[in-house]
């Protein structure tokens, strides 16, 4: 997030789109409802009426996959209108010109053939943001999780660069992380390409510096994504795989896909606290610690540096996860892995990654830090880009709209989204063994416009199969206006009804991120006996 | 604050109590803890804030597992009346449990719009006024009936069902509750079915709620819950004369209806 | 007789609420919200109110466990260290750095998350390394 989470509640206008707030991050939706008290326009664009919509000012369902469309849209409204920042542009930002003859196109005629958006509707939208002092753009996995992932998140870019909406209090362009250390976890370099900090694992002075610090020489050539490993599995390239605390088998797409990878791989290890699917499979089971039983740091989706305590013992054998990763490292022959505690692991991080630089242990006691914090005296920074951009200037991406990777036909006629419930998390191994939670729900569904429940010939309750080009699953049918017509939504919680059995595994070429949120499906109605 | 320090540990060196619930100093925040005279030492960290947690309900969480202790409690002028409460709905034992007072500052009393912001005995803190504010009920008493019925709804269409409301609140002690019951109110969605959810926890709110406020400090969606439950309590002192929180052996007039209270009488067909 | 509070932040989504963890005689039986964090300010959803539950729910694995044919067995620590490290070794030598991965954790603490990286980066040699975060 460009912006910390209590800013939301003095924003004029939250421009919310593919965030179900209310369910996957309640006490944002809380600051929402609350900025809503105090006068703020609340606009909702997103295809599933959900909660956050019915409360807002303006709720508007576009049709899946069509997001760069109608921000290019509102861009194209505002520079006709002169809603556009002209100091900030000038000053700030460059690419302008090449981004207005990309938008151009995108008349409201044409913006609402693809989008399903009506032109008034998109004149509003533009205007209430464009013209509101202070307007936040809040957006999760319905942005991301698309083939076209990374031109959504550059388009929300460029409309708030457009209107000068960033770089202030209660502004920006806000990610809200699905996961409680998705930040933490990429900051810390669990991702391919980069070293602790976001430092490129290619520039040949980074790599110099972390040898110098590891005290061993290191691969300069970035490594796989997980959908890619997944597939180096299968081509015989990747032999050996060490999962934590993750269950790919059940939250990764296209999961029959993963299934046969797990199963042709050599040997396995997972580290978890529960017997998940994925560790049935493995080789060696490692027992970690719950959130309860180990100290540690967790970086929140605003970029603020928290801590978790140990209130109780890990059961039995099990250890907290940093001991338990100190005994691998040392067993598999590594060096600089004698950590006596997660402050002294602390300590190392923050010595190697300059935006972690000014933070302690002792500090984040005391205070509340958000990074880039680069030294002791650094207060550290709730919002980016005050005086700049990082990268010097804000550069505007001009991007063409794309459709989803795989649209409906004959064969599969309606158009599957997933997502989350207030009331579960993730692939449910906490939540569903959780009784306060399962009380509410503990079955997967899927939810269809009254129209198609008709055209299938269900009711209420009945189960239904679906099917896509790569799985099947069952599941009970809610009947609802919610989603529109020709779209089916089904939350991916239930290992039993994967939802991801289902989803295709195109990846968004720069993020690598799948495209869950859509793809193509057939329903068809159980007779009773074979449900 | 060396004096009521010291009175504690006299409170423990003379076992008059086994235990103390206070609050500790964490960091930078204040949290519930039970002081003990084995941990002495710990008293160096008690502190009275200006936060207010739950304490008779956590006092609740403590002697449904020690129901023998004897156990001094924090109370502010909402605790003890919920410590009446729970006295009269047998829940604890008077005898066992000591009141510690504390009076609540006047920033405190404010910020609750506290109609008696000190317990009866006061053993740290100054008392100050109460504060008589009905302006919340006034404003939606003088609403037209159809304006206040699409308000009531759709501040309950901002519900998230973290049931936060009923988890804070020392008077909901049922072993079952009623919010919980599939056949009154359908799980899985959120908001839960309006106005039902908030009604029933309304209505059994009647004759309990010690108008503490702790429910609407815990809800996220902001909704005014505080003032539909003293609007019930109100009703109450209204036509049946009860107050709740109050102390001694009145008792909640609902209760007296029993369980039969709730069934349909047999003869109303010939009426 | 023991009732202490831990404070903590929610393990499930990224707002990273502040809860108070209630512990009595060394179990944890309840949630609070913590009043004076300033993200929640006292207030928690659902699944903050109820993040201790999973904690004491059946299956909770307690000892390392070593694959023998068709079943996982329970071993020793040393056993599944020592397989881990003999495995990777092996793999190593005959197919190179690059056919070792691993997928790190969004759930795990930052500090996991940078020693499981510096295992593969640092003792392996593979930049093989990713987490589900996209997901
Ligand atoms: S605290 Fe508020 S949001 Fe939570 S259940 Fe109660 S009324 Fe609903
Ligand atoms: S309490 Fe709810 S909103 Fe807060 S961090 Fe936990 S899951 Fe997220």
């Amino acid at each position: 997030m460009t912006n910390s989470v209590p800013e939301f509640e003095d924003a004029d206008c939250i421009l919310i789109t593919g965030s179900n707030t209310t369910s996957s991050h309640p006490l944002i939706a809380s600051r929402i409802m609350k900025a809503k008290e105090k006068g703020a326009k609340i606009i909702v664009v997103d295809p599933r009426k959900m909660h956050i919509a019915s409360l807002a000012d303006i709720y508007v369902a576009q049709n899946l996959g069509s997001d760069v469309a109608w921000i290019n849209g509102l861009m194209r409204i505002i520079l006709q209108e002169g809603w556009e920042n002209a100091s900030f542009i000038k000053e700030r930002t460059e690419g302008f010109e090449e981004l207005k003859k990309a938008v151009a196109e995108y008349t409201p005629e044409k913006v609402e053939e693809i989008t399903g958006i009506p032109k008034e509707t998109l004149k509003e939208i533009a205007k209430i943001y464009a013209t509101s002092e202070k307007s936040s753009i809040v957006y999760c996995m319905g942005i991301t999780q698309h083939a076209t992932g990374t031109d959504n998140v550059k388009s929300l870019a460029n409309l708030a660069m457009l209107t000068g909406q960033i770089g202030r209090p209660s502004t920006g362009v806000n990610p809200l992380r699905g996961q409680n250390n998705v930040q933490g976890s990429t900051d810390l370099a669990a991702i391919p390409n980069v070293y602790p900090g976001y430092q490129p694992v290619t520039d040949d002075a980074i790599r110099e510096k972390f040898e110098k610090a590891w005290g061993v020489p290191l691969s300069p050539d970035p490594g796989l994504t997980v959908v890619e490993m997944i597939n180096a599995v299968e081509e015989g390239k990747l032999k050996g795989l060490f999962v934590l605390g993750e269950n790919p088998l059940v939250s990764d797409p296209d999961s029959n896909h993963v299934e046969k990878a797990l199963d042709a791989i050599d040997f396995l290890v997972v580290q978890d606290i529960f017997m998940t699917e994925t560790a049935r499979k493995a080789d060696v089971v490692l027992p970690g610690a719950s959130f309860a039983e180990k100290d540690g740091t967790y970086t929140g989706t605003d970029r603020r540096l928290q801590k978790i305590r140990k209130a109780v013992e890990p059961p039995d054998e099990a250890k907290a996860d940093w001991d338990v990763l100190c005994r691998v490292g040392k067993a598999v022959g590594g060096k600089g892995f004698e950590f006596a505690s997660p402050e002294e692991v602390f300590r190392e991080i923050a010595e190697v990654m300059p935006i972690y630089h000014g933070i302690t242990y002792d500090r984040i006691e005391k205070e509340i830090i958000h990074w880039p914090c680069r030294s002791e005296d650094d207060p550290g920074s709730p919002y980016l880009h005050k005086d700049g951009f990082a990268k010097g200037k804000g550069h505007f991406t001009p991007i063409g709209y794309k459709p989803p990777v795989e649209l409906p036909d004959k064969e599969y006629p309606y158009q599957l989204t997933t997502g989350r419930l207030p009331f579960h998390y993730h692939t449910g191994t906490m939540t569903r063994v959780s009784p306060s939670l399962t009380h509410e729900v503990n079955e997967a569904f899927i939810e269809v416009h009254p129209t198609n429940a008709f055209e299938i010939g269900v009711k209420n309750s009945q189960v239904v199969r679906l099917t896509s080009r790569r799985g099947s699953v069952n599941a009970k049918v809610i009947i609802t206006n919610d989603v529109k017509k020709g779209v089916v939504f089904m939350p991916f919680h239930f290992a039993e009804a994967a939802a991801n059995r289902l989803t295709i595994a195109a990846l968004d070429p720069i993020a690598k991120i799948p495209e869950y949120k859509v793809c193509a499906v057939n329903i068809e109605k159980i007779e009773e006996s074979e449900a | 604050m060396e004096k009521f320090k010291k009175y504690i540990k006299e409170l423990f060196e003379s076992g008059e109590i086994e235990g103390f619930l206070g609050i500790r100093k964490n960091g930078l925040h204040p949290v519930p803890h039970l002081f003990t005279p084995e941990h002495p030492e710990e008293l160096e960290t008690l502190t009275i804030p200006d936060v207010r947690y739950p304490m008779t309900e956590i006092l609740l969480t403590i002697v449904r597992k020690y129901p023998d202790k004897k156990l001094g409690i924090m109370v502010r002028g909402c605790d003890e009346r919920a410590l009446n409460e729970l006295v009269k709905n047998q829940k604890i034992l008077p005898e066992l449990i000591k009141h510690i007072g504390i009076a609540c500052s006047a920033d405190l009393a404010a910020s609750c719009r506290c109609a008696q912001p000190y317990p009866e005995e006061i053993h740290y803190g100054e008392k100050v006024a109460p504060v008589e504010d009905r302006s919340d009920i006034e404003a939606i008493d003088t609403m037209p009936q159809e304006e206040r019925f699409d308000y009531w709804m759709s501040e309950f269409s901002k519900c998230i069902k973290c049931y936060g409301c009923r988890n804070i609140c020392s008077m909901c002690f049922c072993d079952q509750c009623t919010l919980e019951d599939n056949d009154l109110i359908a799980t899985g969605q959120a908001p839960p079915a309006i106005p039902i959810f908030h009604l029933i926890r309304a209505f059994h709110m009647a004759g309990r709620c010690i108008d503490c406020g702790l429910c609407e400090e815990a809800c996220p969606a902001h909704i005014p819950l505080r003032t539909l439950y003293r609007k019930v309590r109100e009703s109450m002192s209204g036509f049946l004369g009860y107050v709740s929180g109050t102390e001694g052996g009145e008792k909640d007039p609902l209760e007296f209806l029993g369980s039969e209270g709730y069934m349909v009488p047999s003869k109303i067909d010939e009426k | 007789m023991e009732y202490r509070t831990v404070l903590t932040t929610c393990t499930y989504c990224g707002t990273g609420c502040g809860l108070l963890l209630e512990v009595m005689d060394g179990e944890v039986v309840g949630v609070l919200p913590a009043k004076t964090h300033p993200i929640n300010e006292g207030k928690l959803c659902i699944k903050g109110w109820n993040a201790h539950e999973f904690i004491y729910a059946d299956g909770r694995l307690t000892k390392p466990l070593v694959r023998k044919g068709d079943t996982l067995e329970e071993a020793s620590w040393d056993e599944a260290l020592e397989t881990i490290a003999n495995k990777f070794a092996e793999i190593k030598k005959t197919n190179g750095p690059d056919s070792l991965g691993c997928f790190s954790s969004a759930k795990c603490t930052n500090e996991e998350n940078y020693l499981l990286q510096k295992i593969f980066r640092a003792a392996i040699g593979t930049n093989n390394v990713d987490h589900c975060a996209r997901l």
